[in-house]
């Protein structure tokens, strides 16, 4: 039987992907180099976990999807997974590698035993919001597959954080579903607090930041019991992405429990990590 | 090219600590009557995902935007790069980043915008630290 074997909660950020490209170039500029060092040891466990799926929780961000049709939740079944150009050109990073009959069996479970009308995507290129913290994390040559799940989380109104909860314990009945083998881990990426437009551009609630980090491995029920509104008023309006980190911990037993966090807010943007294991 | 946002003595005014509050100006939160409202805004913005429409678009500004159906005013926008106004005619902002990208500006011009200042004085001002956590936070 698969099982769920952790989850990782992480930020992402633009910079955090161009500051890595430059930063193996020249070295870290003193902004950036505790993010490097600080997602170091999550590298390393990694490597000893060894998982053979990787199932990514994201929000894409007008760069795969347009407004002609926005899904609120979607799946990518593909063998591979481009780069999106965000108009800036690609970074010299490879496609990311896919497992279409992994990503099939947890459509097909999702769609029909747990009701999740999920939009199918057999193309779907990944923005920054997986590529700026996958090489932190992940050596090349990238082997382990990807299924990607996208969030909308660009326009009103946004999926509850109790859906996005749902989906993480619909996620692990899916799992658990499948006859293979597979060690999965489940990584959710948003926020954490910044804002990035109107007179507010620029906000960071660190505190807020550190808090909802050190709550979320025992306060799930906690931190959805505070609307996204005020995680908007407080962390900024992107702050709202923080919802997808519900669905990783939901993914994961009641006895899951915390084996790393690290915070630092480099730029505009709180980049933060979590890591769970399952006992 | 118009710049409504020089560095000014207000800067400091412009700066004040953010209020935990979502309204406009402060916020922009891209609802469904504004996505409806900007929606050939943003396909046109889009549109600039391309690599290949970005040299096309700065040739003539006007003629690549008429060839989407943009309003007028919107145009007019646009060529001024008033960024803040083309928020509130219902541009996302990601989708705005694709036309500042491609006139060799970036989200710093915006913000800045946004805010009153100029990029340089954004970027110094940047992260703009708050303290205060929600109910149920604490």
């Amino acid at each position: 039987m698969a099982k769920i074997i952790g989850g990782i909660g992480i930020a992402h950020t633009p910079s955090m992907g161009m500051e890595y490209d430059r930063g193996m170039a020249q070295g870290f500029d003193a902004r950036w180099a505790p993010w490097f060092e600080g997602t170091r040891p999550v590298q390393q466990w990694l490597e000893e976990l060894q998982p053979t799926q990787l199932v990514v929780i994201y929000n894409d961000h007008l760069n795969h999807f347009d407004f002609d049709a926005y899904p609120t939740l979607a799946i990518g079944v593909a063998q591979q997974f481009e780069q999106a150009d965000e108009g800036w050109g690609k970074r010299p990073w490879p496609t990311m590698p896919g497992d279409p009959k992994f990503a099939m069996a947890l459509t097909e479970y999702l769609v029909r035993k747990s009701e999740f009308d999920l939009t199918v995507c057999q193309t779907l290129a990944l923005d920054h919001g997986v590529y700026s913290w996958f090489p932190y994390l992940m050596d090349t040559p990238w082997r382990i597959p990807v299924t990607p799940i996208a969030v909308n989380m660009v326009r009103q109104p946004l999926p509850t954080s109790q859906r996005l909860a749902r989906l993480g314990r619909e996620l692990r009945a899916a799992v658990e579903s499948n006859p293979a083998g597979e060690r999965v881990l489940v990584i959710a990426t948003g926020g954490m607090s910044h804002q990035i437009s109107g007179a507010r551009f620029g906000i960071s609630n660190q505190e807020f930041d550190r808090r909802f980090l050190k709550t979320l491995p025992a306060g799930l029920e906690t931190l959805m019991a505070i609307p996204q509104e005020e995680y908007m008023r407080y962390g900024g309006t992107e702050a709202a992405e923080l919802s997808l980190w519900f669905a990783m911990r939901a993914a994961l037993s009641a006895q899951a429990r915390p084996v790393y966090d690290y915070y630092t807010c480099p730029q505009i943007t709180g980049c933060g990590v979590l890591a769970m294991i399952e006992p | 090219m118009k710049n409504s946002a020089s560095p000014n003595i207000q800067d400091s005014r412009a700066l004040r600590d953010p209020a935990f509050d979502l309204d406009s100006p402060g916020t922009v939160l891209f609802s469904s009557e504004l996505a409806l409202k900007g929606h050939r805004l943003n396909k046109f913005a889009l549109s600039l995902r391309n690599r290949e429409n970005q040299p096309r678009f700065r040739a003539d500004e006007t003629a690549y935007m008429r060839a989407y159906g943009i309003s007028e005013s919107d145009m007019q926008l646009v060529r001024e790069r008033d960024w803040s106004a083309l928020l509130l005619a219902g541009g996302h902002l990601q989708a705005i980043l694709k036309i500042a990208a491609t006139v060799g500006q970036s989200l710093w011009h915006i913000g800045a915008h946004n805010v009153g200042i100029d990029a340089e004085a954004m970027k110094a001002a940047c992260p703009r630290v708050v303290a205060g956590l929600p109910e149920g936070m604490e």
